[in-house]
């Protein structure tokens, strides 16, 4: 058996017509030009439908083939069998399981894989990476959104010490501070990975009393304690790389599209886990949860819902929050 | 296959003569889909490692279905070699990243670093990629030197900046003509003849065509902002009919933007390539832009329908189509290119290149 084909030296780009055949283990190129070689000293280019097949010689002198039905027959013969990811490849059924086992994978991976190795992984690493990521971040905030506090020092010092007598919902409180600050965006409190939790003066003054604010206080110490900031960096690295390998190819922008709504996912359990943590302090120590749902919706009033929808948001919908915090009594 | 026959010159002597030899893609996007998601899967099941080994596949199948007189391309990039530049790239990205999220000093140190080692990543890029490149058994190359590679992707790309992209065809050019001026085929050089001159043409054409598109929105929907600029004129609560009306106006621009990526790459391609040269042997690219954009539009809908199933179907549409529009012009025989015997090149740069999402292509 002879097959078609066109030979290449390696050396000049003429095109020699040639046939290969095989014989005792040995193939033989003839045609325009006459060459021997092992068979064990080639390579034979990977089974496809489309592309053209190559057999590749040891000094890079190459055949290319044109009757690809002989050529395969020729293999089977020479006892060539192809690499089980080939025959995958080759087949729909191995198509399909593939395509089934990368759904599932990916799906569990997702809700549940990635957040648990997350959560071992920033709570194994020692706290003083997390704090030296953002030890900057004070800095810059107060130079484009924050302004020193109008608060009295006294009734700082009387919040701040009013909160840290309170017992934490579980052992472990890495260390924080309060920092208070004026806002000019707003009424808000955030928690920066570096232990410090930010108060404004705007949200004190939104709250009808101290055990709203302490409410606040505690969802931010729960995104401490829980180590939310690594967790989030860690997801939304892995979130980026997974997507990057299933979209690389095509562009940019497809690829982004879902990288934010997965994330924004993370983000909303984040909040509902800080909002636990939250839950628990203020039962721990005897404060009625009904001060936080009347917190969240004086917030509600004063900012206003996200307007971008649920599956874009970082944070639950104030109704399903509140839904949560009457549940929890 | 066999079908495709007739299309390629049935014996060597056929392609001695002068006659323009066009380029085929045979590839499919039904078996692309089997191999991308076979090789998606192995890629995930082994946290990355195994996609250096799905890219070289990848690639061998890209270079495999596409034929010029008859005879295909071939990839020879090692895995090994990626997978290392894949990891360097990684640990790289993930600094950066940190970097990022402190500000300050070490973010702005990290962007002058990665600015300062970009050109030279290239550099390695350019010379793994056209090295284990091959057409009828005689490899590409490259040969520019890393001083004219940070002129072309640091100091004229910081022209371009400093002068308000005013100068960025100007850089691009230079970028093109450096690529192209440096590559071979063996032993033969490519050369590269497009002037400043016509990457301003081409530059001002899209400029022109995205201004006629923003003022034709702006004037479809100029009653939606009025409403809008009134909306936040007004004391008190904003209307929202203002706020969907400002929104419908920018997802409009937003969209034009998608519509006008494929004419600029239209006409950029086949600048570039009715511009180049590899010996005495032309090229012509003769790419149509509402086909692009047809191509263009119909991907990013299929792959958001679907998912991102129809991804390998989009990729091979639209390589089909970039490589099928174009043809080489031989003078002469095709058939005495002489292989480069010196030509070796280092394998670092290629998976730190593609990891770090650098187009070359255009």
């Amino acid at each position: 058996m002879a097959i078609q084909g066109f030979y290449y030296d390696g050396k000049t780009s003429r095109a020699y017509r040639a046939t290969l055949s095989v014989t005792d283990g040995v193939a033989i190129i003839s045609g325009d030009v006459e060459r021997t070689c092992p068979l064990d000293t080639l390579r034979v280019s990977e089974r496809t439908r489309h592309a053209k097949r190559k057999v590749t010689f040891p000094d890079e002198a190459s055949f290319e083939v044109e009757d690809v039905d002989a050529f395969e027959n020729m293999l089977i013969d020479t006892g060539f069998s192809d690499s089980t990811i080939v025959r995958t490849q080759q087949s729909w059924r191995g198509t399909l399981l593939a395509l089934a086992l990368t759904a599932f994978v990916l799906v569990t991976g997702y809700l549940y894989g990635l957040p648990m190795i997350a959560n071992v992984t920033a709570k194994a690493m020692p706290a003083s990476i997390e704090r030296s990521i953002s030890s900057g971040m004070l800095d810059f905030l107060d130079k484009q959104i924050l302004a020193p506090s109008e608060l009295p020092v006294a009734r700082q010092t009387a919040l701040t010490e009013r909160f840290t007598a309170m017992h934490p919902p579980k052992e472990g409180v890495p260390a924080y501070s309060i920092v208070y600050r004026k806002s000019k965006i707003g009424p808000n409190a955030f928690a920066l990975p570096s232990g410090q939790i930010i108060m404004t003066d705007e949200l004190i003054k939104l709250m009808d009393n101290d055990d709203q604010v302490i409410s606040v206080l505690a969802h931010e110490l729960g995104h401490l304690h829980e180590r939310h900031l690594m967790r989030r960096l860690i997801q939304s690295s892995a979130v980026g790389a997974v997507v990057t390998l299933i979209f690389g190819d095509a562009s940019a922008v497809v690829a982004n599209i879902p990288t934010i709504m997965l994330d924004m996912h993370y983000s909303r359990e984040a909040e509902r886990e800080a909002d636990d943590y939250a839950i628990d302090m203020l039962k721990a120590n005897g404060i009625a949860l009904t001060q936080m749902a009347r917190g969240f919706e004086k917030l509600k009033e004063a900012i206003g819902e996200d307007p971008s929808g649920s599956y874009l948001s970082s944070h639950p919908s104030t109704a399903e929050r509140i839904e949560r915090i009457h549940r929890a009594q | 296959m066999s079908e495709n026959l007739p299309l390629f010159p049935a014996s060597a002597d056929a392609d001695r003569g002068d006659a323009p030899q066009r380029f085929f893609f045979n590839g499919t996007g039904s078996e692309y889909f089997r191999i991308w998601i076979v090789n998606l899967l192995l890629s995930i099941v082994t946290l990355g490692i195994y996609s250096a080994w799905a890219k070289v596949r990848r690639t061998k199948y890209f270079y495999g279905s596409s034929t010029v007189a008859g005879s295909s391309f071939e990839y020879h990039g090692n895995p090994i070699a990626i997978l290392k530049g894949r990891i360097v790239a990684f640990v790289l990205i993930v600094i950066y990243n940190i970097a990022m999220q402190t500000s300050g000093r070490l973010a702005l140190f990290m962007i002058v670093a990665v600015m300062a080692i970009a050109p030279w990543l290239i550099w390695k890029s350019l010379q793994f990629k056209l090295y284990n490149s091959s057409y009828r058994s005689i490899r590409f190359g490259f040969r520019g030197s890393m001083i004219e590679a940070y002129k072309a992707y640091l100091l004229w790309p910081l022209l371009a900046l400093f002068t308000i992209f005013l100068a960025a065809p100007f850089a691009h050019q230079r970028m093109k003509q450096f690529q192209h001026n440096e590559s071979r085929f063996g032993a033969t050089h490519f050369s590269f003849h497009a002037s400043v001159g016509s990457f301003y043409r081409a530059y001002l054409l899209v400029f022109f065509i995205w201004l006629a598109g923003v003022v034709a929105i702006s004037i479809g929907l100029g009653g939606a902002i009025m409403a809008f600029i009134a909306a936040i004129r007004t004391p008190g609560n904003p209307e929202p009919g203002g706020f969907i009306g400002f929104f419908t106006f920018l997802f409009a621009l937003y969209i034009w933007m998608f519509v006008l990526f494929p004419i600029f790459v239209t006409l950029l391609q086949n600048l570039i390539w009715n511009n180049t040269q590899l010996g005495a042997h032309r090229f012509t690219c003769e790419m149509k832009w509402p086909r692009m954009v047809f191509i263009t539009l119909t991907n990013i809908l299929g792959v958001i329908c679907t998912l991102g199933l129809f991804m390998p179907f989009a990729v091979i549409r639209m390589l089909k189509y970039r490589v099928e529009s174009m043809t080489l012009l031989p003078a002469g025989s095709l058939e005495e290119f002489v292989a480069d015997t010196q030509a070796q090149a280092s394998a670092t740069g290629e998976g730190m290149a593609d990891l770090l999402d650098f187009d070359l292509s255009l």
